[in-house]
Parts: structure tokens; sequence; C-alpha cells
């Protein structure tokens, strides 16, 4: 994940925590500590993250450019102004939505294969 | 805003997670080390809001983890972005090298926190109050004994630990609105909660051969826990005294009422029996073939001196139950060691915690350092084979 990749396809499949910390970024900015609770509240607690996990992968969607640090700061009196924000790049925009695309194929066979139900 | 937490717990763990940051390649630790010990910070917080101690001891268990996989996993990546990659990969993918550095790595890591936890987990005291426990005597008025009952120490466990018991030593204390300050931040406690808290404190156990119970009580204050463990031994007794004193009270006031009924039977009877007697004209000497008109009166003579031969043991019987409910019931339960405020904490076994720390430390960095070495090899072939290609 160096570099971007011009299909975004090519980066698929992404690991589960990259791909709902992209999810997370996809509703705008946020800072850290707010991406690892808004996956945990998605998940159900499923997937709670520590500061390693959670940081590593953030060094590696900037590397790989699918993510970038975000210039503007909140209001310091509504926020700790040392927060660092990230948000997606056009890159990581594609490459989310592939990922959910993928996914949603996925789902697709699964219902075909009445794995699941169709939700009512 | 950001609140500001000055606990000791919080900053011990800040600390030590600040400390341990150093497992990560100084590269990464420079760039992203603030914004982690800042996540920590957050989360700490979190735990600390929702459940104390326990909540922070889980987040560590959490982390820990974590740590160890990421802080490898950057070490690793650090290492392939070097020049003359090749080589020195190579030489530090020593298999003793590794095995050596991720087992120390991971030695410490675990004894660091075994030591943190240890000292972050508060210390509690323990105090124990002695009774004696005797078995509720036999009812002087019937003689009947309630029997061994092989299931009483247990039953008398229960019962010390019953609402009943136990709400009385929360209202003596005052435990809601202490236990309020202490853990809910002055919100006075309802007693339900304060009885949950009491329950998780308390442990009972027989001193083997005697009669004697132990009530120990847990606090991480050593005057609280010796004055609870005293107020349920008073407690305990004084719902043994009532209960005793109660039943006595029962039976004389039902003995009393058995005698009335019995006097006054005996004097409609006598009332009779005169009647007759002047009825028939019956003399004073006794014959031992009375005529059948006297029949009636010889029987119900005879009745009438059964009836005043119960009476008699009914007096007794009354007179047993009024001395008894004289007696005070305190031999029921006697307090022998009143709790005193124990000198030393007993948890958490400091000593025990470490020696299980370096016991688990070298097991768990034994594994860690077996699959290192394993990855390590995997990693010397594959680099093998990339500087055979090139």
């Amino acid at each position: 994940m160096a570099k971007p990749k011009s299909d975004p396809e090519s980066s698929l499949p992404l690991t589960p925590a990259v791909f709902h910390v992209l999810l997370v970024l996809a509703g705008g900015e946020r800072h850290g500590y707010a991406i690892m609770q808004e996956v945990a509240a998605s998940t159900d607690g499923q997937i709670k993250m520590g500061p390693g996990t959670l940081y590593g992968t953030i060094k590696r969607l900037l590397e790989a450019q699918l993510i970038e640090e975000s210039d503007e700061r909140p209001d310091p009196h509504l926020d700790d102004d040392r927060r660092r924000y990230y948000r997606l790049t056009g890159v990581g925009e594609q490459v989310v939505r592939a990922e959910a695309r993928r996914y949603a194929e996925i789902v697709e066979l699964a219902r075909d294969k009445k794995l699941i139900r169709k939700p009512a | 805003m950001v609140k500001i937490f000055n606990n000791r717990t919080l900053a011990i763990s800040q600390k030590v997670y600040g400390w341990l940051l150093r497992a990560y390649p100084p590269s990464h630790r420079e760039k992203y080390g603030p914004a982690m010990a800042q996540l920590f910070r957050d989360q700490c917080r979190d735990a600390w809001s929702k459940s104390r101690n326990r909540g922070v001891t889980k987040l560590w268990l959490r982390v820990l983890p974590d740590l160890v996989k990421t802080s490898f996993i950057e070490r690793l990546a650090a290492l392939t972005k070097r020049k003359s990659m090749t080589d020195k990969m190579t030489a530090l993918m020593q298999p003793r090298t590794v095995f050596l550095k991720v087992f120390a790595v991971v030695f410490l890591l675990i004894l660091c926190a075994t030591v943190a936890i240890t000292f972050i987990l508060p210390e509690s005291y323990a105090s124990t109050a002695r009774i004696k426990v005797e078995p509720d005597e036999p009812a002087a008025a019937t003689g009947i004994s309630p029997g061994y009952d092989p299931y009483f120490i247990q039953t008398q466990f229960v019962i010390m630990q019953t609402q009943i018991v136990l709400d009385s030593v929360i209202d003596k204390l005052n435990l809601n609105v202490l236990w309020g300050k202490k853990y809910a931040a002055g919100n006075t406690l309802t007693t339900n909660e304060s009885l949950e808290i009491l329950k998780g404190r308390i442990s009972l156990a027989p001193v083997r051969n005697t009669k004697l119970v132990s009530i120990t009580v847990y606090s991480d204050d050593p005057g609280e826990a010796a004055q609870i463990a005293n107020a349920i031994a008073e407690a305990y007794k004084d719902y043994r005294v009532k209960l005793a004193t109660g039943l006595a009270v029962v039976n004389l006031s039902r003995l009393e009422q058995e005698f009335g009924n019995n006097e006054k039977q005996i004097e409609r009877i006598r009332i009779e029996l005169n009647a007759l007697r002047q009825q028939v004209k019956i003399g004073n000497e006794i014959s031992d073939n009375p005529p059948p008109q006297e029949q009636s009166y010889w029987d119900k003579k005879q009745y009438l001196d059964g009836l005043l031969e119960a009476h008699k043991t009914l007096y007794a019987k009354l007179e047993a139950a009024k001395l008894e409910a004289q007696i005070p019931k305190t031999v029921l339960v006697v307090i022998t060691d009143p709790a005193v405020p124990g000198h030393a904490p007993v948890r958490p076994n400091k000593t025990l915690n470490i020696a299980l720390g370096i016991v688990g430390g070298i097991f768990l960095a034994s594994i860690a350092g077996g699959i290192s070495v394993l990855i390590a090899l995997k990693f010397r072939k594959r680099i093998g084979k990339t500087t055979a290609i090139v």
C-alpha cells in the first residue's frame, strides 16, 4: 500500500480494520478517538481497536494515500486542538466504494444460496 | 471540553503506557506516539467512568496484546525500509537473536503489566468477627427438642446474608450515604445497591470442630471492614434473640389461654357435681357398690379428678414457660471475638501476583519467542529467494 493504485479494485480485499476505518471516514473527517468509538459502536463492540492497531492502520492508509490529514482544526474551545483529524482522499473514497460493492455482491450471493434472508 | 482526571490509577496507567510505547520503532513513535498516548488516555477515562478499576484493568488486558502485536509488526515494517535491508535482516533474523529479543520484550511487558495492575488494584483489608452460634433451645413448655439439624450452620449463613440482617447493618452504619460518596459521586445509593456491594464483601466460614463462625468483611478502609463485621454479628444476634423471645411469648400466651379454659371447665363441672349431689342426696362416704341413681355422679367425679390432674401438669408447664420468657436469649449467639481493623492489606497479594507474573511471563515469552523464530525462519527463506533472483 505504498502508492495509490489507478485501479481501486487492485487494493481489494481490505482487512476488516481498514474497511471500518474507511467507512467511518466516509461520514466526514474524524480524529483517532472518534474513529475508534464509531467503529466499536457500528460493530456492536465486536471490533475494539487498541491504539496500536488504529494508528498502524492510519499509518498504512496515509502511506497508501487513501486518507490524508486535515489541515482544518475545529474550534479549540469545542475540542482538544492537539488532536489530528483525518479524511478520505478521492482514491480512498473509490476504494471504500469498491469494497462496499464487493461486500454487497457477496451478500447477494449468500442470499441466492439462501444462507441469509432478504430484509423485510 | 477536555476533562482532567486527577486519579492515581489513570496517572499510573498513562505513565506505564507512555513507557511501553518504546516497544515501537523510533520513527513510528515520533509520529504517532503522542496521538496513541492521547487515545489511550481517552480510553482510560472512559473505562474509569464506566467501572472504575475493573474497567481500567479490562482495558489493559485488551491494550497489551494489541501493543505486543503491533509493535512487532511496526518493527518488522521499519526493518524493511532500511537500506542494505537484506544483510541487516539476515543478521537480525538469526533465530537465537530473534528468540532472545522477543522473549525479553514479551517477558518485560508481562512483568510490567503485572506489576502495574498489582499496584493499580485497590488495596483491600479484611476484618473478622467470631461468634458462637447455638441452635434454638427446646421449648420448656413442650419439652420438644428441635433435634440435630445437619444444615443448621448453612441455614444460619444464609440468614446472615439476608435482607433482614444486612438491611439493619446498612441502616446502622449509614452505608447508603457513605458508599454513595465513595462509589456514586456523592449520590445516595439505594438499599438494594448497598446490599449488593455488601454481599460481595462478606465471607462466612465455620471454625472447624467448634460452634464458632467467622464473619470476614473486606474493604479498602480497615476501620470500615471491622465496623461492618461487628455490625453483622450484632444484627444477627439481635435477629436470633428477637425470634426466640417472640416464640417464647407466643407459647406463654397459648398456655395461659389453655389454662384459663381448663379452669372454667373445672368450675362448671364442680357446679354440676354439687347440684347432682344435692339432687341424689349423696353422703360423704364412698361405697364400693353405689346404687344405680348415683352412677352418673361418680362418673362425673372421676372425670373431674382427671381434669384436675391435667390442670396440675398444665400449671407446671405454664410456670416453666413464664420462666423461659423471662430468661434472656443472648446465649443463642455470643460474640466471642469482635473484629478489629487489619494492619496490612490482604488483597492484592503483591508477592504472589509478581511471582505469577514472572512464571506466566516466562511461559508466554517462550511461546512468543518460538513463534517469532518460526516467522524469522520463513522470512530468511523468502529473503534468500529474493536475493537469488536479483
